[in-house]
């Protein structure tokens, strides 16, 4: 991870609230995203990830709250300038070509050296389709062009809704390269995704958002002590089985997950709890021990589960 | 701003619709002139009776039609007095300025400029330059016209057709402005394109003049757009004529405000 600017914040928000009528789609969420960090957002579909970002990339205005990016207030010129913004679809004229859509955003932005335009469509594997006409592109194209859209201008900051919608396995492949690229030379991104698995190859913080509200900020050292390993067995009578466990085994803590199974945190001998358990007619179908990844770990998060904080 | 004018215009010159639309008029304005040439000249008129389009007698009323017409008096009747200028003008506006939302082009164009008066600045500044070198092309057109079908009415000074011009551009510009206001409100091609229709070709004002006018309220609405474009003077006598600057300016700014406004208001 870069060093740079390691204490400087590129996003802060405070008691940042959004309301559509009576209804809090945001309510206020204190974002802390450091210069040079890879930022996670996570959160369920409707949960207030989308509105977030537009009100960062400005696309929609704060009820309540402030939001400061690179400690200026977000409708400064000169920090709009350093941002770049890829929010739900990339936002393309369908019967413009690629190049001509990506000179668009160039004067948009009062570019006027076109190289900038056929280094974006370089980067993000373009440069072939750049004469072809979006409208012919497949999903995964678009929001190509969509991430070289926000590349454009060598932004300091990205926020990147849902980047890799889309995008078959080496586009997928070639976005997480192309991030973690742009984190080593110092940018910020802030991306959101619901692919927690390639989430977890790049981001290097985590903030956990529910019902429009933040529940959670860690860092990917901080989710890595929390993921910690369990032991997993399958039976057919889960609650007995964990009464037992419970009352065998003291210093386990045991619970039954919502697929029925039981599992154990903490120094379990795996061994021991088969043993037990079968010695008191519990048949054992599977056991074994498992490593809790991002997306376990959301999930728990959502359903309210066992406390890891 | 002016980043975003330069924006607009590249997309202006790579967009179908704008030479599509100005086809349109050019392709109506030849069948104006065709239809009078039938009817007015003699060889036409000989064609049009030997087809049995016109009776003799109808033949010999016929020839009267463009009496004490001129060039510019003609291109308003068959342009702007009818609402069909505005009525296409209207169209591509809404197709120009719907486009931004449809492909949700306007989140790259609002995520750089939090300032929300440059984007309309910039759309109404647009269409002013569209509408400029459509009204000049297709005057010009017209006049290539006239001259093709053998001179069918006689030449309007050119002061007469800079002045009707120059005012017609302000209230036209007024019009593209309220497209503008409608789609920045509405974000919809439908609304957009009933509203080009119902306001660019007359229904809505006609009917508010005919309603206005049952209560001696009729003469307010000769200040609207539509009805300045039709009854407004087509050459300058005197400082009264002025008066069509003003419609033009006054709703190209009222208009403008409120998409302005309603900009600023909604989120994107």
């Amino acid at each position: 991870m870069s060093t740079q600017g390691v204490d400087k914040l590129a996003i802060e928000t405070r008691a940042l609230t959004k309301l559509y009528k009576d209804k809090a789609a945001v309510r206020n969420v204190a974002l802390r995203i450091r210069e040079g960090e890879v930022y996670g957002f996570i959160g369920r579909n409707g949960a207030g990830k989308s509105t977030t970002l537009k009100m960062l990339g400005g696309l929609a205005y704060p009820t309540q709250g402030e939001i400061r990016l690179f400690g200026r207030p977000v409708s400064d010129a000169a920090v709009r300038r350093r941002l770049g913004v890829l929010i739900e679809a990339a936002g393309l004229y369908p019967h413009m070509t690629a190049r001509q859509n990506v000179v668009m955003k160039a004067r948009c932005m009062g570019l006027t050296d076109e190289s900038s335009v056929d280094a974006v469509l370089e980067v993000t594997g373009l440069t072939d389709a750049g004469r072809k006409k979006v409208k012919h592109f497949s999903m995964g194209m678009k929001q190509r062009l969509g991430v070289a859209l926000a590349l454009l201008g060598n932004p300091d900051l990205l926020l990147l809704d849902e980047p890799i919608n889309g995008l078959d396995p080496e586009g997928i492949r070639e976005i997480r390269q192309l991030i973690g690229k742009l984190h080593e030379e110092g940018k910020t991104i802030l991306i959101s995704s619901h692919i927690l698995g390639e989430l977890s190859k790049i981001a290097t913080n985590y903030g956990i958002i529910k019902d429009g509200e933040m529940i959670e900020q860690l860092t990917r050292e901080e989710l890595e002590e929390k993921c910690q390993d369990y032991f997993q067995i399958e039976v057919r009578d889960a609650g007995r089985a964990l009464a037992l466990i419970e009352g065998t085994f003291p210093g386990v803590q045991a619970e039954v997950s919502d697929s029925g199974s039981v599992r154990m945190f903490g120094a379990v001998d795996g061994a021991a709890v088969n043993q037990m358990l079968v010695e008191n007619r519990i048949a054992v179908y599977a056991s074994g021990f498992h490593h809790m990844d991002l997306e376990e770990y959301f999930l728990d998060r959502m359903e309210g589960g066992r406390q890891y904080v | 701003m002016f980043n975003l004018l330069r924006m607009d215009l590249y997309r202006v010159k790579r967009s179908k619709s704008l030479y599509i639309c100005f086809l349109l008029l050019m392709l109506a304005t030849v069948l104006v002139y065709g239809m009078m040439w039938l009817l007015e000249t003699p060889k036409g008129q000989e064609i049009s009776l030997r087809i049995g389009m016109i009776t003799p007698q109808e033949a010999a009323e016929a020839g009267s039609i463009l009496d004490g017409i001129d060039s510019l008096g003609f291109f308003r009747q068959i342009s702007l007095d009818g609402g069909m200028y505005n009525l296409i003008f209207g169209i591509w506006v809404m197709l120009f300025v719907c486009a931004d939302f449809q492909s949700g082009f306007i989140k790259n164009i609002m995520a750089m400029h939090q300032n929300r008066w440059n984007y309309i600045g910039s759309k109404v500044m647009t269409t002013w330059i569209v509408d400029g070198c459509y009204l000049g092309g297709h005057f010009l057109f017209a006049l290539l016209m006239n001259r093709l079908f053998g001179n069918l009415v006689p030449y309007a000074g050119w002061e007469d057709a800079a002045f009707y011009l120059s005012w017609v551009w302000f209230v036209t510009a007024a019009f593209a402005s309220l497209i503008i206001f409608i789609c920045v409100l509405t974000r919809s091609v439908a609304a957009g394109s009933l509203a080009a229709v119902l306001l660019g070709g007359g229904p809505v004002v006609m009917t508010l003049y005919k309603i206005m006018d049952m209560f001696h309220m009729g003469d307010w609405l000769e200040y609207s757009i539509y009805l300045t474009c039709a009854m407004g003077p087509q050459r300058y006598v005197s400082v009264k004529d002025l008066y069509v600057y003003a419609v033009g300016f006054g709703f190209l700014i009222l208009y403008s405000m409120l998409a302005g406004i309603v900009l600023k208001k909604k989120d994107i």
